[in-house]
């Protein structure tokens, strides 16, 4: 990976790195992927993902509505808001 | 920097301190993070109401390092918690040691519970996951991250496990009453192997402390041996490669608009969603969730992700083998008794010792400089072999 590279990386997930934080950056993705290739060292073809460490059952529910928090208590932690939304900039010019 | 970021002065009953990632409605949330400061949830975590419903109070919400990143507690937006030699001092510990807390409620996903308990005299339980709800936290690292308890004693961690742990349909992993109440029936530890290759990094008084906690486990009749192991060290780059995937993408809702921090530089959504994530994450959180990012990406999903998902596998079986022949794993807490100058290198490497036991949800006990690793539904046997030791292991 390179500057250009982590750049675009930056654009995707809505951050931006100075360039001295992106030359930290690129040694940090560095060894991250050095110690991942350790693992190759095991064979995994055969062994299937783990995403869950316990096997887990369906949760389901009744289909039943119900109104958990208000608008009102929605809106208490919006940075801004305008007559019962949340407030963002206008989006087309 | 306070302990506290958040501190009740009118406690009722027992008090217990919670970490600033368990969401509370009556007292602000921040998980160490500018993002969050000062961000009042609707509801409380499910452990809160069972303390309270037990009769426990609520001494106030302990500073942490932002999202769990951290070694004791640096990266807080809040500030690092310091001893007069400059030394790192986590707030976890620290909420019980000035007595302001009877025991404090962790969430562990990193690891830095059990650096701040076996620095600090204290005992620590990390709990078999998806035996105490996760419902209201702040999600960092789902699919590995516990709230543990810290404590004076081995027996005021049971005493509060006991009170938090259940079955909660509001969390989809919860596991069943019956699978958490087989916790209380595991076999007493008997024999544990110590993992040779994991004590070579430590520092010379680390060592030490590690060796007189051996001592005092030999002392009390725990057969110990000594053995080799290539396989658990891999838990470290899987682990991270994990946690940093899921990281990125629970923290992907930060974004300035419904709640948490707004930039004030701004012309357009644009501008707002990434200043506000710019100004208001550490560098640790935007390098990680980069990361997170990239071994999603189509180049690295089945090299890199795919690969750590089926690592997860292959540790959780090796730890089954070894629980074929012992009752638990024993391995440092971390490399050094103390922490003065840390990068962003710095909890990944200390995660060499914690990531193990993180990667596979088992219970692991804290004290005296090691962690005790036990198989799954083991929490109170390792917390009896704890007791054991209390008063002869290095505090």
């Amino acid at each position: 990976m390179d500057a250009c590279q982590m750049q675009r990386l930056e654009q995707l997930n809505r951050v931006a790195l100075t360039e001295e934080e992106r030359e930290k950056a690129l040694a940090f993705f560095a060894s991250r992927f050095a110690d991942m290739e350790k693992c190759n060292a095991v064979d995994t073809e055969n062994t299937e993902r783990m995403v869950h460490i316990f096997a887990l059952e369906n949760v389901l529910r009744a289909d039943e509505k119900k109104k958990i928090f208000s608008r009102e208590d929605l809106l208490k932690g919006a940075p801004e808001q305008t007559d019962g939304y949340w407030q963002v900039p206008r989006l087309l010019e | 920097m306070a302990v506290f970021t958040v501190k009740n002065e009118n406690v009722q009953g027992k008090a217990v301190a919670l970490d600033d990632l368990i969401l509370t409605k009556d007292y602000p949330t921040a998980a160490g993070s500018k993002m969050l400061e000062g961000f009042m949830s609707l509801f409380d975590a499910e452990v809160v109401p069972r303390l309270q419903n037990a009769g426990y109070g609520i001494a106030g919400k302990v500073n942490v390092g932002e999202f769990s990143l951290d070694v004791l507690g640096e990266t807080s937006h809040f500030g690092a918690n310091r001893d007069q030699n400059g030394n790192l001092v986590s707030a976890l510990s620290e909420s019980i040691k000035t007595e302001n807390a009877f025991a404090c409620l962790c969430t562990d996903s990193n690891g830095t519970p059990r650096r701040a308990a076996a620095l600090s005299g204290l005992c620590y339980i990390k709990p078999t996951y998806a035996t105490v709800s996760r419902y209201g936290l702040v999600a960092c690292v789902c699919s590995g991250e516990t709230v543990g308890v810290m404590a004076k004693t081995a027996d005021g961690c049971a005493e509060i496990l006991s009170v938090i742990a259940g079955h909660d349909d509001k969390d989809g992993t919860s596991l069943p009453q019956n699978m958490i109440d087989s916790a209380k029936n595991a076999d007493p530890i008997c024999k544990v192997a110590v993992i040779s290759s994991f004590m070579n990094g430590l520092s010379a008084d680390m060592s030490e402390k590690v060796n007189a906690s051996l001592a005092s486990l030999r002392a009390n009749g725990i057969e110990i041996e000594e053995i080799d192991d290539s396989v658990l060290p891999l838990a470290q780059p899987a682990w991270n490669t994990l946690s940093a995937a899921e990281l990125c993408n629970n923290i992907s809702r930060f974004d300035g608009v419904k709640y948490g921090y707004r930039t004030a530089n701004y012309k357009n959504i644009e501008e707002l969603y990434t200043n506000s994530r710019t100004e208001a994450f550490g560098l640790l959180t935007k390098m990680q969730l980069l990361y997170g990012s990239e071994v999603l990406s189509t180049e690295n999903y089945m090299p890199v992700y795919d690969k750590a998902l089926r690592m997860r596998r292959v540790l959780c079986a090796h730890f089954s083998e070894l629980f074929a022949s012992y009752d638990a794993i024993v391995l440092p807490a971390c490399s050094q008794t103390a922490y003065v100058e840390t990068d962003t290198d710095t909890a990944y490497n200390e995660s060499l010792y914690t990531a193990p036991a993180s990667i596979c949800g088992l219970p692991v006990a804290a004290f005296g400089g090691i962690q005790i690793i036990g198989k799954a539904f083991s929490d109170y046997a390792l917390l009896s072999l704890v007791k054991k030791t209390e008063g002869g292991a290095a505090q």
